[in-house]
Parts: structure tokens; C-alpha cells; sequence
């Protein structure tokens, strides 16, 4: 069968211009795109409305410019400027014979497509719901007013037209109500990211719209809730590791006695294998009677292949007493010291250690007396004497783990592209909402 | 000259655009269809769809028209003998069937069917389910074509009122003097009437809905 022709043309009774009418049958208004007067075509004989001397605006898309979005190819047939108390936006109306119509809005360089609701939205709990998803309230009681129109449309339009509007947004699309004496109609235009329309039309390309558009999504949102998911993960990851490492590995681990005379004493342990080339190590030493006194440690591991040594001292130190605050005490029974790098290799550890009593300088030579068997007994409680068998507790620990400074630096570095993009997020949500006729709400979604 | 449906009385004979009407003395001439206005519809007569589960094929059509504008109405021949209306207007469609308005139980639509007048906005139940009217104008014929199950004369105008449901559903009553008659039915898409033998339109790609 012979294919239909897709246009009509008519002439203008105006200015004498040729017009074709793209959707014949549909069509009710055309505005001429020579002179932009206004005609009627709903009757076989052409009507002229009103007339108009002027040359037509130059659009972004012209009429019969064709272009494909979601697979199926428009063709403009229509152009509106509108505005709302000083705010403009274009509108490009699109057919095709066998889809329909729909909308290219275009406001601050930022695109929409926009088609006819054929069902009614009904109330949500804080907006309005269409096919399952809510709608926010946005932009109420404003005033659409038609400024300058080119080509056909499938009603009456003309300049100064004025249709009441109320709008309400998601996250990439905009539902929107418009309303005149005779008629409300609804309408929902969904986001197209930059680059849709230029692609598909041809147009050149514009910058990026700024306040953003009521439904444009945040730019910061996909990696923000990406980023999310993958920052708990890595923190759990760090907090795990940093647990499991906290600790250590005990590689040797014994007591020595501690002379009850203070004298000098050492004692030989190993051997302790290190097996990794640089190894944090850590002797802690613990003396559970100390009291009133202080054990000096120093430590010396000795590589036994190379007798290559490595020394570390600390000492432990506790006093206590009464005196008019009340009782007091500090300092602590243990002690750890740290190497720091450790070659690989099989160690002995040497332990120098002397236990010491503290004297109090009050109470020195005061309690001395000719009964006294021993010179240097000054009458007060020995620890190294009084408790059965004082000795220090000695653990020789790997630590494998990255200390807390690393591991701070890793959270930093996790949370900081973070908070780059709620920045972002935040900044770009607060300018989207300005523009809103209702108070920005405190919950996000 | 055959007619395809045992119920329609009514065909408009494509070469001489005489209306022909079936009596049961015969076949008779009602008059002179004007000829159709060019249009890009993608609908012709012959086009085969699906609604509800059931085939259907067009087999005629009525062009309309009012103060702002025209539509057509697709006359759709169901299996077993039943028929439907596919509106098309504004580049959307609808598939209406003929209900008897006494089984509507509805106050608003029988105040308008016997004569008042339908103000946009009002509430109308039926079935039940609350309606709103969308719209009441003075509609005509232009034009048909095909067959039909009435003489539609160029000209011939009647009172048209359309209801609208939130869900997508639509009613329209129509009324000329004393009689009314009630069409109740859904917006669909060509594709979800899975349409077929669409009519060919130069230049642009035809659907496949097969």
C-alpha cells in the first residue's frame, strides 16, 4: 500500500508564506514561521487570528528538525517562550504520528521532556504519588504566561495566554498541574542529562545550569551512595585490621627474680626468632609487688649470627603514701620499651635489671637507732623484702600491625572524598531549593 | 458491496461516498458523505489490534469536530459481532464500548442525559467509582467512512460530555435531544494494542507491535 503523506501545506493569509503543517488532523493553531501570525486550521479554510509583521525568533531546534530520544525519533513542529513573573523557559513541542506529542523544556541551559498525563496523581503523605512514586510540593500558585509562539499546536494558543501552575519534584523529574477556567491538565517531565538533547537535536551545547533545575539531581548523589557503602566497608576493614593487629604476637615470655639487696642482676633469654626483615618489637616488663621503689631495666637483644645489638631501657617506678590530701600514688608497675626495626634473624635477649627502694627524704635517718642490725634499714617497708619472691614479669611482643597514626591517616583518606562530595551535595541542594515556594524540609532522601 | 458486521446497518460506499443504509426491504442511499480532511493518523481502515484478550479490526470511522479542533473515532469490530470505539485525539487514544446508561445507577449522568447541563469540574459516580467532568461542547460530524452502526451525516451535531477517573479511566455521554447514549472505557497505546497493518506514513519509521 502507498505510503500516507506525512505533511499538508498551506499558505499563509497573511504574508502569503508556505507553511507545512507536519501534524495534519491534530493541529488547531499554527503561528507562521515567516511573519508569526496566528492562524486556524481546525477548518478546511484557514483563519487568520492575529496578524503580526515581525521575524520570527531563531530556535535552538528549528521546525522539521528531527532527533531520536529513548529509540523513538521526534519531529518539532511547535515553539513557546513562556515565563512566570520574569522567569523564562522554552518549550518545544515534538510529534510523531504514530507515538504522539511530547515536551523539550528547555530553562538555564538545563533539558526536560515532558509528556500528558492520562491519569491523575492522588494524594502521598507528603506530596503527591504517580506509578508508585512521591512527588514533593515545589512551586505553588505561579502564572505561565505564552510570550512569542512559532508553529503548530493542537489547541488554541496565542500570546498572553495565562494557565495557572502549581509544581511538585522528585529526584529527576517534575510533575506539574495547569489550569485554566475550562480546563486542568497534568503533565510530568523527566531530567535529561547534558549532552541529550545536543546529541539528539544537534544543538549547540551550553553550560551547566546554575541555580540547578527544581528536579535536576545532585551531581554528587550516584557517588556519594556509592562512596557510603564502599567507606563503611573500608572502615570496617580498618577497625577490624587495627583490632587484630592491636595485640601482637608474644615471642618469648618468663620472669626473672629480683634480689631482695638491690644489687645488680642479669639474666640471659632466647632465642627469639624474627622472621621479618624490619620488626617493631616491644618488652614489657611488669613487677606486681613493686611499691615505693623503681626497677631499672635495660634490655639488649643480641643478633646471634652477627652478634649485631640493639638496646632499649625503661624503667618501672610506683610510690604511694599518705599525706594531708589523702592517700596518693603514681607511677606504675610496668614498663615497655619499643624497637623499632628489627632486622630478620635468631636473638637472644639480655635483661639488666636492679631493684631500688625509695627513701623518703622526711622520714630519712629519723627512725635510725642503735638497735638497728642493718646500716641501711631506715625503718620503712621494703617491697623487695616484704613481698615473697618479688620478680618482673617480662613479654617480648611483634607488633605486625600499622600503629594508630596510620591508621588514622587511612580513615582520613577514606572519609575525605566523603566529605568533598556531601560539600557538593549540600551546596548544590541548598541553591536547587532556594528557589522553592515551600520551606526545605529537614529529611533527604 | 458487502458489510463485514451483521449488527452495522450503516456503510459509506468508498467510490461514490454515498451513505448506504440496510432495511430489511434491502439496501437504500441516506445521503452524501463529505469528504475526509487530510490527516497523519496512524490508524486506517483494516488496522488489527488487541484489547482486554480479545482481536478486533477497524472497519470505520467518524471525524468530529468542535469550536477548538477535530478527533477521529475508530469503529473496532471485536470477535463475536461486539464493537468499540479507539478515539484519537491529541495524539492519544482511547478505547471505549456502548454501556446502557440505566444500568449506571448514576444521578449526575441522568440529570445531564435527560437535559441539564454538564459543568466541567462536577463530580459524577459511576459505578462507583467517583468521576470528574473534563469537558461539554457541541461536537460534529465532518466526515465518515466505512461502516457503521448509524447514519452519520455531515453536519449532524450532538452534546458530547467527557468524564475522566484518576486511574485512566474515561466515560463520555452523548446526548441528542431526548436520547443519550454512554461509552465507557480506558486511555491505551498502540502498543498496548499490540496494533498491526498501522497505516504507512512517509518518511517515518512504523512501529512494530506484532
Amino acid at each position: 500500500m502507498a505510503e500516507a503523506p506525512a505533511a499538508a501545506a498551506l499558505s499563509c493569509p497573511n504574508c502569503g508564506g508556505t507553511i507545512t503543517l507536519r501534524a495534519a488532523g491534530h493541529s488547531v493553531t499554527v503561528a507562521c514561521e515567516y511573519c508569526a501570525s496566528i492562524l486556524d486550521v481546525s477548518q478546511p479554510q484557514v483563519r487568520l487570528i492575529t496578524r503580526y509583521r515581525e521575524k520570527t525568533a531563531r530556535l535552538a531546534i528549528p521546525l522539521g528538525a528531527r532527533g531520536t530520544l529513548d529509540g523513538i525519533e521526534w519531529e518539532m513542529v511547535g515553539w513557546m517562550a513562556r515565563s512566570d513573573s520574569g522567569y523564562p523557559w522554552q518549550e518545544f513541542l515534538l510529534f510523531n504520528p504514530y507515538h504522539g506529542y511530547r515536551w523539550l523544556i528547555e530553562q538555564r541551559s538545563g533539558w526536560s521532556l515532558g509528556e500528558q498525563l492520562t491519569l491523575t496523581p492522588t494524594g502521598g503523605s507528603r506530596g503527591l504519588v504517580v506509578d508508585g512514586e512521591e512527588y514533593r510540593p515545589f512551586f505553588a500558585n505561579g502564572t505561565a504566561r505564552v510570550d512569542d509562539v512559532v508553529g503548530e499546536f493542537y489547541w488554541r494558543v496565542r500570546r498572553g495566554d495565562v494557565v495557572r501552575t502549581d509544581d511538585w519534584v522528585r529526584s529527576g523529574a517534575m510533575l506539574s498541574r495547569e489550569a485554566d477556567d475550562r480546563e486542568v491538565s497534568w503533565s510530568r517531565s523527566r531530567w535529561l542529562p547534558r549532552g541529550t538533547v545536543e546529541q539528539a537535536f544537534g544543538v549547540a551545547g551550553h553550560g551547566r545550569p546554575w541555580p540547578p533545575l527544581p528536579h535536576q539531581p545532585s551531581p554528587a548523589y550516584p557517588f556519594l551512595k556509592r562512596a557510603m557503602v564502599i567507606a563503611a566497608v573500608a572502615i570496617a576493614a580498618l577497625i577490624l585490621g587495627a583490632i587484630m593487629n592491636a595485640g601482637g604476637r608474644t615471642l618469648w615470655q618468663g620472669y626473672a627474680d629480683i634480689a631482695a639487696d638491690g644489687r645488680e642482676q642479669q639474666i640471659t633469654v632466647g632465642p627469639i626468632e624474627l622472621t621479618r626483615p624490619r620488626q617493631r618489637v616491644r618488652v614489657v616488663a611488669e613487677v606486681p609487688a613493686l611499691s615505693n621503689g623503681w626497677v631499672d631495666l635495660a634490655y639488649t637483644l643480641v643478633d646471634r649470627s652477627n652478634q649485631a645489638s640493639f638496646t632499649a631501657s625503661k624503667a618501672a617506678e610506683r610510690y604511694s603514701g599518705r599525706d594531708s590530701d589523702g592517700a596518693w600514688s603514681e607511677g606504675s608497675r610496668g614498663a615497655s620499651a619499643d624497637f623499632a626495626a628489627l632486622p630478620a634473624g635468631s636473638y637472644d635477649l639480655i635483661v639488666d635489671y636492679k631493684g631500688n627502694k625509695w627513701v623518703d627524704p622526711s622520714r630519712a635517718g629519723g627512725g635510725s637507732s642503735f638497735w638497728n642490725s642493718a646500716p641501711d634499714d631506715d625503718g620503712q617497708p621494703d617491697w623487695r623484702r616484704d613481698s615473697t619472691a618479688p620478680r618482673v614479669e617480662i613479654a617480648v611482643i611483634s607488633r605486625t600491625g600499622t600503629g594508630f597514626g596510620v591508621f588514622f591517616v587511612m580513615l582520613l583518606l577514606v572519609l575525605a572524598p566523603l566529605g568533598v562530595a556531601l560539600l557538593i551535595h549540600a551546596q548544590f541542594e541548598h541553591a536547587r531549593r532556594a528557589e522553592s515556594d515551600f520551606a526545605p524540609t529537614s529529611d533527604e532522601d | 458491496m458487502t458489510f463485514r458486521s451483521a449488527a452495522l446497518p450503516t456503510r459509506v460506499c468508498e467510490n461514490c461516498r454515498s451513505m448506504l443504509v440496510r432495511t430489511d426491504d434491502g439496501v437504500g442511499i441516506a445521503g452524501e458523505q463529505a469528504a475526509l480532511p487530510f490527516d497523519v493518523s496512524p490508524i486506517q481502515i483494516g488496522t488489527r489490534g488487541q484489547f482486554a484478550g480479545r482481536g478486533f479490526e477497524v472497519i470505520g470511522r467518524v471525524r468530529w469536530s468542535w469550536t477548538d479542533g477535530s478527533w477521529n473515532e475508530w469503529l473496532c469490530l471485536f470477535e463475536g459481532d461486539r464493537h468499540g470505539w479507539l478515539a484519537e485525539a491529541m495524539g492519544q487514544f482511547m478505547m471505549t464500548f456502548e454501556r446502557d446508561l440505566a444500568g449506571m445507577a448514576s444521578d449526575e449522568l441522568n440529570r445531564i442525559a435527560r437535559g441539564s447541563p454538564a459543568i466541567p469540574g462536577r463530580r459524577a459516580m459511576v459505578d462507583g467509582q467517583e468521576m470528574t467532568i473534563a469537558d461539554a461542547r457541541e461536537v460534529s460530524c465532518i466526515a465518515a467512512e466505512g461502516e457503521l452502526p448509524f447514519v452519520a451525516p455531515p453536519g449532524w451535531t450532538i452534546y458530547s460530555v467527557d468524564l475522566r477517573a484518576p486511574d485512566g479511566r474515561l466515560a463520555t455521554l452523548q446526548r441528542e435531544g431526548d436520547q443519550a447514549w454512554f461509552y465507557d472505557g480506558r486511555y491505551v497505546t498502540l502498543a498496548d494494542l499490540k496494533a498491526t497493518g498501522l497505516r504507512a506514513i512517509e518518511g517515518w519509521a512504523m512501529p512494530q507491535y506484532g
